[in-house]
């Protein structure tokens, strides 16, 4: 079953299209990857998957019920992570953790912190306030976060750009074992070619609002006759 | 519908998210990230014992100075005023101010796309601001003891319908300033401040509204607050409980508080459809 449809989205912010007639389904346990240059209406996409900017036209499901209408059971299932976000500076990270557990309404609040401070091993970090912390240490944390409800779809906007390339490696083999295993969909946007390489079953690119093309990096490689996924980017944001 | 329910399954994970249990838990998901928050932050205790004292400290000695000066006055009103005015100002700022954290501390994203309800978020402000609400009142009400004499629970019973009609004044004014801020930005913070003050001068807090000019008197009989006073006035004179202004006040609260929350709610639909949400703390 289709985790996300979304059909024909389109929306204009005055006189600039950020997004025209895109369409986009991700499937349970598939990992998909959006790209595209700065502007290209990425993050205006995620945003109108998640309910947090209207679409002019067009429609949004998960999990087969439509956003608007079924917000409060439709969020309770997914989870939203981005670079540009921040949380509660002042508050310790076990607190942070602690009220966003309930926000999404868990059974067991403490014992899903737990495991999600195992899962991204922040425990030496929980009695520290969120501003104190190194921004690849506060990456971790939007993470943790972001798996407190064992979301069915993980949406994640340039999530590890402040990450050091081995705690990068580790979050990526992380989400990807999440995927796997528990058949968790992601929509993850990221301008790390090789980490959407090695992540993503599923590739769409984005050019001035448009999906303008979509496949795995093999496939889209291949289409565009270049060697690589960093070649394909080029050739789109230069056209 | 039912039959769209069911592509939900139930997880082990989270409560069913409409069932009652969910909303509390939601609830106090925004409660506790509130206090977590004043625990954090010396400086905002510091600020809801600072303004209280001040205030008490101004207008006690005002009404010492009539005393001396043999005005007759009954010095009671004056501080039953102050005291009941501070119920108003921090019921509004308090809720105000949970919602202006999410923005200073760029968290807004989050909180919007959690489930939590409209209804749900208010609720967990509301209930967060009467935690300050009832510790700076306290706390005024022993200070106004100590240093004048003047026990607040001398006006009696009539207190707790006083103090129930004055929060949820102000919180309707909260929501009213949440969404200036949702609607214009930022630089409309100073609106989350001071429009519970525009009610002061109207609301005959500190005089009867009879000296107001008869236009002004219209309008403040549209204002819940002035009722209170007036009331309070009315008892600290002797005179039973006036039931029919409180009723009059409480009637005028949920038209207040029911044009709050459509105001918030297109607030936020127009936030939404202009991609405002994502805009704040750039
Ligand atoms: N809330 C907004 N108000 C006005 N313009 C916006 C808003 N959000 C995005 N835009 C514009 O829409 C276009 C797409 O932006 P965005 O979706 O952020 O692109 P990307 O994430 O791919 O870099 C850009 O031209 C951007 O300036
Ligand atoms: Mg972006």
């Amino acid at each position: 079953m289709a985790i996300l449809e979304a059909c024909l989205l389109a929306k204009r912010f005055g006189p600039v299209t950020a997004v025209e007639e895109v369409s986009l389904t991700v499937a349970e346990g598939e990992i998909a990857g959006l790209l595209g240059p700065n502007g290209a209406g990425k993050s205006t996409t995620l945003h109108m998957l998640l309910g947090l900017v209207t679409p002019d036209s067009g429609s949004v499901r998960l999990f087969g019920l439509d956003l608007d209408r079924h917000r409060t059971e439709v969020l309770s299932q997914v989870n939203f992570s981005a670079g540009y976000l921040g949380l509660p500076g002042v508050l310790q990270v076990r607190e942070v953790l602690d009220a966003f557990a309930r926000l999404y309404g868990l059974r067991h609040p403490a014992r899903r912190v737990a495991e999600v401070v195992g899962l991204l091993d922040i425990g030496s970090l929980l009695k520290r306030k969120v501003i104190d912390l190194s921004s690849g240490q506060q990456t971790r944390v939007h993470l943790a976060k972001a798996l407190l409800n064992e979301p069915r779809l993980l949406v994640l906007d340039e999530p590890t750009a402040a990450l050091d390339p081995d705690t990068g490696d580790r979050v990526r083999r992380l989400l990807v074992d999440l995927a796997r295993e528990s058949g968790r969909a992601m929509l993850i946007t990221s301008h790390n070619m090789r980490e959407v390489e090695r992540m993503c079953d599923r590739i769409h690119f984005m050019s001035a609002g448009r999906i303008v093309a979509s496949g795995t990096a093999a496939e889209l490689a291949a289409d565009f006759e270049v060697a690589d996924l960093e070649e394909v980017f080029l050739k789109v944001a230069r056209q | 519908m039912t039959l769209d329910m069911t592509t939900v399954p139930e997880t082990t994970t989270v409560l069913p998210p409409l069932s009652a249990a969910a909303r509390r838990r939601r609830i106090s998901g925004v409660v506790r990230r509130d206090l977590a928050s004043l625990r954090r932050s010396p400086i905002r205790i510091f600020e809801i014992v600072f303004w209280p004292t001040i205030e008490l400290v101004v207008w006690g000695f005002v009404t010492v100075y009539l005393q001396a000066s043999k005005v007759p006055f009954v010095v009671s009103m004056l501080l039953g005023a102050v005291l009941l005015w501070q119920i108003l100002h921090r019921a509004s700022n308090e809720v105000a101010i949970g919602f202006l954290e999410d923005i200073w501390s760029r968290n807004l994203l989050n909180m919007h796309v959690t489930p939590l309800t409209t209804t749900e978020y208010l609720s967990g402000l509301i209930v967060f601001s009467l935690t300050k609400v009832v510790f700076s009142v306290a706390m005024m009400g022993t200070m106004a003891y100590l240093l004048y004499g003047f026990g607040i629970l001398t006006i009696g019973v009539a207190l707790v319908p006083f103090m129930g009609l004055l929060l949820v004044l102000g919180w309707s004014l909260a929501i009213v300033a949440i969404s200036c801020v949702l609607r214009f930005g930022e630089g409309a913070q100073v609106i989350a401040w001071s429009l519970v003050f525009v009610f002061q001068p109207i609301a005959g807090v500190f005089y009867p509204v009879s000296v107001l000019p008869s236009g002004l008197q219209v309008v403040a009989s549209f204002v819940p607050a002035t009722h209170v006073f007036q009331g309070m006035r009315d008892v600290l004179g002797g005179a039973a409980i006036p039931w029919d202004r409180m009723a009059a006040a409480a009637a005028l609260d949920v038209v207040y508080v029911a044009l709050a929350l459509a105001l918030y709610t297109v607030t936020l639909r127009h936030a939404r459809a202009k991609g405002r949400l994502s805009r704040f703390g750039e």
